[in-house]
């Protein structure tokens, strides 16, 4: 990666956030964030709330979740005879990030990575067996950007689907995670992710079992191995 | 995108009881990949990489082009992989799914990404001219595991190619043809290659899944890693959960796996070079 | 550094203890409850978090290998394990889970209201706020007039004309099919198309299983009544009422008006009524306060008796109303 005027950790062992290396940021979880989600006249317009929302912020990077379902498939030839099916739509607001981030809008190859890796982090937690021929559609919109959006998607998911009542193994927890010389750093903000090597873990913090581990930016094995543990060691903690 | 019918459930339950006993439907251990062979084309930067019946051919061009303002002396990489139903009927030509993104992007990143290409290299006048390549891959024939198949195939194809070389005098560019000077290999810091294995509930993982096995796994892991012990790429989106030393054994596997791939590679385009004579004026 | 804050709904929604026991709970269930309760707490094989009356996905609710799973749970090793965000519900050895917010969850008898999505053969698909499209059989409906025969090829015919997309209909769940889907049926004359009102949506956990769901305000409310269908889907339909005998088939009863599109005249009197019940149904629900006809009638009481007429309520009022009628402080200082 090219170099940058950012010093990531300075002598006095302080991030450029003034947080400590495995210091997370000021987060915030919110449910039934969707403003019509409690209850709600639904007159003649047929437009139905939400089943559950939520809104997770980490930082200045916040994410709101809207779940529907199960409910009945909007596409019918996309139902399962004996499970549900699980479908996730990823949108990032224009203004959600400022300067040099305002590229991550700009190609939806990423946003749909994004969404296939809630969609599939989801499928084997949620207990789809249990609701047949339905769909659950699963909507994240990122309101602003600072680093971690897939981290805290995955967060704010887990809580939104809560909301909803819908069946599910086990929480899923998930944090960034870098690496800065020797020195393992958690949930990076956007000029630290842009600089490290970064990994995003996703566990079930009741057996501390990874779904979701993703990786890019050349790293060797030694200590991604250190970087692994740590990583869900700091999940269970949430 | 065509839904696949799903494989008939006799062909499931016999699956993962052969599995259970480590054994594959052909025959392959359960951390073995199917045979790699590389077919050279007549000309340079043209390979096709063939993982049993899977085959996806490479072809690397090259062509001058004005760098970014900001980033004036680096040279462009764009790798062109899509997916069209040449593969297999399920693949749609003009609408991606969500497999086909995940294989692009996961090529970006294993390829582009970790500068695997050393894009400073491609410079010939700063601000002015850089070399443009062009990665363009062909899937010629889906049997499962498209991606290693595919990085395989990329990364030969950047390694076998030669881009001619340049003269510059002053602001004028003289590009030699082949038949004047021997054309030069590009600038390649190291040889990333993609391992995929597949993960069954309770079961051991394999290396390499064919079609048929990707498709009743519970989740896949894809490691990029290089012959210096690198890991590149992990990605593991999803499917069954893991345990963090599960994940490390297939790490520790996937090292060994990706330095005897790379000699192999080595090996294969150094057979390859000795047929090609490359005459000195 | 964390700050779990949730939005006043969710906080009263489910949180029983704000609430007095005679609203949270049938009297009838009360009682039910009480016969066990009694070492309950002790029988628990595992500590800690089950003591808790609240349980999250994940956590463990029992350890011992005596209960039985319900709903809401799963069985992982020898745990009993919840599987969704709600309060505990032990029947004997059954235990289960009741998320605090979901779909509504059908069984056979329950009285629902429904919004024809789709005419298709021989069959109506409804939506009924399910995990799928609720079903009406052609043979599940009664024919305009009452009369009774066998339904035949011109009656499929003229299906759209009965019930077309969109329309409204209150039914009683029939069977559940092999997969979950509803079987509705409108066979008495309870059932069948609405008008003359309106539809609200609540979250159904809100509405209990009760001996009626048909429910009357009598007169100073509009000039002939309002009525309220309470269903269990959590669709509450409120309408310009209608005497008894008409509503049962008795002495007036239009019986080839049962599928009319066409809404009665309702003076302004009327509509108001309509909206002010539909108004105080909506704050209720807003709160989290389950709807009974009771609770329902002791707002309306209370706003009559406080010159409540036209328009939305405002705050100071839906405060005063709350703790006056269901006992609920709302006071936003809290």
């Amino acid at each position: 990666m090219s170099s940058s005027r950012l010093e990531i950790l300075n002598d006095g062992g302080l991030r450029h956030d003034a947080r400590r290396p495995y210091e997370l940021r000021s987060t915030s979880f919110l449910l039934s964030t969707s403003s019509s989600s409690s209850t709600s006249s639904s007159s003649s317009t047929g437009l139905t709330p939400p089943d559950g929302s939520s809104t997770v912020t980490q930082g200045l990077t916040s994410v709101q979740v809207t779940v529907f379902g199960p409910r009945e498939p909007r596409q019918r030839s996309l139902a399962a005879h004996d499970r549900a099916t699980v479908a996730v739509e990823v949108g990032v607001v224009p203004w959600a990030s400022s300067g040099s981030g305002a590229k991550r809008t700009r190609g939806d190859k990423r946003l749909q990575e994004i969404g296939a890796a809630i969609r599939q982090t989801f499928e084997p937690v949620i207990m789809t067996h249990l609701y047949p021929r339905s769909e659950i559609a699963i909507n994240v919109q990122v309101l602003s950007a600072d680093g971690g959006i897939l981290p805290t998607s995955i967060n704010a998911t887990t809580l939104a689907l809560i909301d909803a009542g819908i069946s599910l193994l086990d929480y899923v927890t998930s944090i960034s995670i870098g690496l800065h010389l020797l020195q393992p750093l958690l949930d990076l903000s956007q000029p630290e992710e842009m600089d490290l090597p970064t990994l995003v873990v996703a566990s079930l913090p009741s057996s501390g079992k990874i779904t979701l581990a993703q990786m890019e930016t050349r790293l060797h094995v030694d200590r991604f191995e250190e970087m692994l543990t740590l990583g869900t060691d700091e999940e269970g903690r949430r | 995108m065509v839904r696949e019918i799903e494989p008939p459930s006799v062909q499931k339950e016999f699956l993962l009881a052969a599995l259970a006993e480590s054994r594959r439907l052909d025959g392959r251990l359960p951390l073995e990949m199917r045979k790699v062979d590389y077919i050279f084309g007549e000309e340079l930067g043209c390979v096709e990489c063939r993982l049993g019946k899977t085959a996806v051919l490479a072809q690397v061009t090259a062509t001058i082009a004005k760098p970014r303002d900001d980033r004036p002396y680096e040279g462009f990489l764009l790798i062109n992989s899509e997916i069209g139903p040449m593969a297999s009927s399920v693949y749609e030509s003009g609408r991606a799914s969500d497999d086909e993104v995940m294989i692009t992007r996961l090529l970006e990143k294993s390829i582009r990404r970790t500068e695997a290409v050393d894009r400073e290299a491609l410079c010939i006048i700063a601000g002015e001219k850089v070399w443009h390549l062009r990665l363009t891959l062909h899937f010629l024939s889906d049997s499962g595991n498209l991606l290693d198949c595919a990085a395989m195939a990329g990364m030969a194809a950047l390694r076998h190619f030669r881009k001619p070389e340049v003269e510059v005098i002053g602001d004028e560019v003289i590009i030699h043809s082949p038949d004047e000077r021997a054309p030069v290999p590009l600038a390649i810091h190291h040889t990333p290659l993609c391992l995929t294995f597949a993960y069954y509930e309770n079961l051991q993982p394999i290396l390499d899944p064919i079609h048929l096995e990707a498709t009743l796994c519970a989740g896949t892991l894809t490691l990029t890693l290089n012959a210096q012990r690198e890991i590149c790429v992990l990605s593991k989106a999803g499917g069954t959960p893991l345990a963090a030393d599960e994940i490390m054994g297939v790490v520790r596997v996937g090292v060994e796996r990706v330095r005897e791939m790379v000699k192999h590679l080595e090996e294969e385009l150094e057979k390859d070079k000795s047929t090609r004579v490359v005459e000195v004026r | 550094m964390f700050s779990v804050t949730s939005i006043p709904p969710s906080s009263t929604l489910s949180f029983a203890d704000d609430i007095p026991s005679s609203h949270r709970k049938h009297p009838a269930e009360l009682d039910a409850m009480d016969v066990d309760e009694v070492g309950f707490e002790d029988e628990y094989g595992g500590a800690g978090p089950s003591k808790r009356t609240i349980v999250t996905p994940g956590e463990i609710i029992t350890s011992s290998k005596e209960y039985m799973r319900g709903h809401g749970t799963y069985v992982e090793d020898v745990n009993v394990v919840s599987s969704v965000t709600g309060t505990i519900d032990r029947v004997n050895k059954l235990i289960s889970v009741k998320p605090l917010r979901s779909r509504y969850n059908p069984e056979v008898g329950d009285l629902v209201i429904g919004r024809i999505n789709e005419v298709g053969p021989q069959r109506w698909r409804v939506d009924a706020n399910g995990r799928q499209d609720a079903v009406l059989m052609l043979s599940s409906v009664n024919l305009p007039g009452g009369v009774q025969r066998r339904k035949i090829e011109s009656d499929a015919l003229k299906m759209r004309e009965f019930l077309a997309e969109g329309d409204l209909l209150v039914a009683e769940v029939q069977s559940l099919l092999g997969d979950g889907v509803m079987s509705l049926h409108t066979r008495s004359l309870k059932y069948g198309k609405l008008r003359n009102g309106f539809l609200i949506t609540v979250p159904p956990q809100l509405i209990r299983r009760l001996k009626s769901h048909f429910h009357h305000i009598p007169p100073p409310c509009g000039p002939t009544g309002v009525d309220i269908i309470l269903g269990l889907n959590g669709f509450v339909w409120v309408s310009s009422g209608t005497s008894q005998e008409r509503r049962e088939g008795g002495e007036g009863f239009d019986a080839e008006g049962v599928y009319s599109d066409r809404n009665d005249d309702i003076t302004p009197e009327g509509r108001q009524a309509i909206s002010l019940i539909a108004n105080l149904i909506k704050l209720l629900a807003r709160e989290g306060v389950p709807l009974t006809e009771t609770l329902i009638g002791e707002a309306y009481t209370w706003a009559a008796k406080n010159g409540l007429g036209i328009g939305t309520l405002n705050e100071e009022v839906e405060e005063r109303l709350l703790s006056e009628v269901v006992g609920l402080d709302i006071t936003k200082s809290s």
